[in-house]
């Protein structure tokens, strides 16, 4: 091995900060499971390095993997950075956040059927019901409707965090349609071809398993548990930001990607348009949110959904993933009520907890969030993508006199949280060294006939430095993210 | 497969080839300038006329190219410019965006190079290359459609989306090779005074190579170039993969085996219209069609293809 003193090594600016570190426990000092990481990457000139994060870049350019701000015909394409250093996950670690994810959503699928049913807990006063009425992803058009094998989440993304002492927590989750398992497998496909040898030396568990479980899932929920069903993915087309995982996905799975004018219902039985007429449709695995999905139940002026989709649905001709109105699930409003759900409907401790959320509904939540906008992070119960948020340490005195008056006056709107220093990760910055950038973790987790989590996930890292937004659209990269099959080595 | 994943496919063919034909024809009228210069001076301006015929272009907007030759604004405007829908850039991109509309349909290699051959075209520093040498340009747009039909053809399932692909390629394929036909035809006839017979057999020559025929042409012919031939081998022959005749063959196997699929019963209009001119072509007698009104012929043959096509889109309700 050459030494690192010889030349301008990648960490040669490297620093540790107040921020939990996910490779160093003390400065030049990995923990072990980076161990050989680190030595691999010490011999690596910047150059070199350089090279291979072009490579990264290339190879995704011409895969077409990226998200698009379209304006015309040919509207902007952007590639999702991808960070050539891995984040790795000890065996150990992993086995607890799966632990903890599979009873988390066991029991969001039990409050679901819950909810849409019986309402035992609103009656047990829980959750108090007015806040389940008012939320926006409630749909009281489906109450009492029996949906396949009682699933209503099949695909969820969590959201995971780690604050200073290294404690994964639960920041939300996404039970609607999560997007960014692609990149998840892609980035893996991409980081083998072109940094082949970062892999020497550890057992990374693969990923790539993922749709097959998906599809597992899909055929699991068919109606009537019709054998062999037909299985489609229903997408809002070309235009959206998560069209290229769309494709991707169905051309993993070898399912029809179809869009809303491809289908039509007729007696209740969903029918796809083919050069050969008319052929029925058993699953869908939609990608089109609630309010898209059919104009005769939602928006009535949405064009990208399938009129009389929903009746459908009720009247189990067709099955729906994720199901309608699981919303209510992830409205950030209910999530602090989580680890009480799982209270109540398995009579357990939650392994994951959550993040420590002030709901300004309670008088002294709000009275402490009004004293405080300037160290809590304010945030809309039901904005995705990092938008509707006041991070209080980095806010204006007039944007906190802005989220003052929504706190106010919109109380079940708006939660808010400590400014959690997520964990840091050595990140390429510059063109020249690598640096700390915050990052989260997103598992993608399968309800079937059981709870899968393929051991992986989609690591999203905040690319400018000290910020602590890892969305896509507000300047995030993502990195692969390896799950070790054995040891903590 | 759905009808709107089949005018993709359709679509995406035939954008594809006709971008490939494009390159081709204008790599070989930059040869041909340069060969020309030399035999009259006027010729090359109307070899790059006859381009614009071929290509049914209207004269380039005034303005666009300020200070550009009519050559180079010509050019930049067949090349690059997606105001002009019939541009290498356009055909390219409108190729890739119905392949992207339909990703799931085709597989990830295909994607891949239409992909490449796409950003290729959006990079500065190749299209420069358009300028400084022009024929590495267009013989990379012509090999980045050659990778993309070569890996469909070796990786791709061949069944009905594959067939639609080949139908959109071959008719794509036979309307270009017609009217190339048809207007170098017209206007090289005049060239009979045997003083014009090297400026002859270098049009001639021409004409083979803009449909990619010249090697073959030279394999069975010897000698200089003889119209006739050229005919012959262009719109008749049975096992050139560039003559109407094979094209017009292929686009009908193509298209039965789509209807055999869809569980026809007897022959729809687009497959009996195309049988019909495709029996015209097979047994047609070279000296005939020759001694006869050859534009009016040809452009019959393209009336009853466009006819074909407008059939199928009926059909298969792809608009």
């Amino acid at each position: 091995m050459t030494s690192p003193e010889s030349r301008t090594d990648l960490f040669h600016d490297y620093s540790l900060g107040i921020a939990y570190d996910e490779m160093f426990e003390a400065p030049g000092q990995p923990r072990p499971h980076y161990r050989a990481l680190y030595r691999r990457l010490q011999s690596l000139s910047p150059e070199e390095f350089r090279r291979r994060k072009t490579m990264t870049e290339l190879s995704m350019l011409q895969d077409g993997v990226g998200f698009t701000v379209y304006r015309q015909e040919e509207g902007i394409e952007r590639v999702w950075p991808m960070d050539p250093v891995p984040r790795i996950i000890p065996a150990r670690e992993w086995k607890h956040i799966e632990a903890g994810l599979v009873q988390r959503l066991t029991a969001l699928n039990l409050f679901l059927k819950d909810i849409y049913h019986d309402q035992l807990i609103l009656r047990d006063r829980i959750i108090d019901p007015a806040l389940i009425y008012q939320g926006t992803f409630f749909r009281r058009e489906f109450m009492g409707a029996t949906v396949p094998r009682d699933i209503y989440v099949h695909v969820c993304g969590t959201d995971l965090i780690r604050n200073d002492a290294g404690e994964y927590l639960v920041l939300e989750d996404n039970c609607r349609t999560p997007s960014g398992v692609s990149y998840m497998l892609q980035n893996r496909q991409v980081l083998k071809r072109v940094f082949p040898q970062l892999f020497e030396q550890y057992d990374v568990r693969v990923t790539d398993d993922y749709t097959a479980a998906l599809l597992d899932v899909l055929k699991y929920i068919a109606p009537g548990g019709r054998s062999d069903p037909t299985i489609v993915l229903l997408s809002p087309g070309i235009y959206n930001s998560a069209y290229f995982e769309h494709t991707f996905l169905a051309q993993r799975m070898g399912i029809e990607l179809v869009e809303g004018r491809d289908l039509v219902i007729d007696q209740n039985r969903v029918y796809m348009r083919t050069t050969r007429g008319l052929e029925p449709v058993d699953v869908i695995y939609r990608r089109i949110d609630d309010d898209f999905l059919d104009p005769l139940t939602f928006r009535p002026d949405s064009t990208l959904g399938v009129p009389g989709l929903v009746n459908a649905y009720r009247a189990g001709q067709v099955a729906l993933a994720n199901s309608i109105g699981t919303g209510i699930a992830d409205d950030k409003g209910i999530y602090p009520f989580v680890p009480d759900m799982i209270r109540y409907y398995l009579k357990q401790d939650a392994i994951l907890p959550n993040v420590e959320t002030f709901r300004p509904l309670v008088p002294s939540h709000r009275s402490h969030v009004l004293a405080n906008l300037d160290k809590l992070v304010v945030k809309t119960v039901n904005e995705s993508g990092g938008y509707g948020m006041l991070i209080g340490p980095a806010s204006t005195a007039r944007q906190r006199e802005e989220f003052r008056d929504y706190v106010q006056n919109r109380p079940r709107d708006f939660i808010a949280q400590p400014v959690i220093q997520l964990s840091v990760h050595p990140t390429f910055v510059d063109g020249d060294r690598l640096e700390g950038r915050h990052l989260d973790l997103r598992p993608f987790i399968l309800c079937g006939e059981k709870i899968t989590i393929v051991p992986g996930a989609l690591t999203r890292v905040a690319l400018p430095r000290g910020s602590l937004v890892v969305n896509s659209s507000q300047g995030g990269g993502s990195k692969d993210t390896w799950v070790l099959a054995n040891g903590d080595e | 497969m759905l009808s709107r994943v089949a005018d993709a496919l359709f679509w995406m063919s035939r954008y594809l080839e006709r971008a490939e034909h494009i390159a081709r024809l204008l790599d070989v009228c930059f040869h041909l300038e340069m060969d020309l210069r030399g035999v009259l001076a006027g010729l090359p301006e109307l070899n790059w006329t006859s381009l614009a015929a071929i290509l049914q272009q209207q004269p380039v907007p005034p303005h666009r190219f300020e200070g550009a030759s009519p050559q180079a604004a010509l050019s930049a405007w067949l090349t690059f410019d997606l105001q002009n829908p019939e541009s290498i850039m356009s055909c390219v991109s409108r190729a890739r965006y119905n392949a992207r509309s339909i990703r799931g349909s085709i597989n990830s290699e295909m994607w891949k190079e239409l992909n490449k051959l796409y950003w290729q075209l959006c990079d500065p520093a190749f299209s420069n290359q358009a300028r400084e040498s022009p024929h590495e340009f267009y013989w990379a747009v012509e090999c980045g459609s050659h990778l993309v039909q070569g890996v469909c053809d070796a990786t791709l399932t061949h069944e009905e989306g594959w067939q639609f692909i080949q139908l959109g390629k071959f008719l794509e394929r036979a309307g270009k090779t017609l009217r190339i036909l048809d207007i170098q035809y017209q206007l090289l006839q005049e060239l009979i005074d045997p003083g014009d017979r090297p400026l002859a057999n270098l049009q001639w020559a021409a004409v083979l190579r803009s449909c990619r025929a010249y090697e073959a042409y030279q394999k069975l012919y010897v000698g200089r170039i003889e119209p006739e031939h050229v005919v012959d081998f262009l719109l008749l022959h049975a096992e050139s993969p560039r003559s109407v005749r094979f094209s017009l063959e292929s686009a009908a196997q193509a298209l039965m085996a789509i209807e055999g699929a869809s569980g026809g019963r007897g022959h729809s209009k687009a497959v009996r219209l195309l049988g019909q001119v495709l029996s015209d072509l097979k047994f047609a007698e070279l000296e005939q069609i020759l001694k006869g009104d050859l534009h009016q012929f040809l452009s019959g043959v393209m009336d009853r293809c466009n006819q074909v096509s407008r059939a199928i889109q009926a059909q298969y309700s792809l608009q």
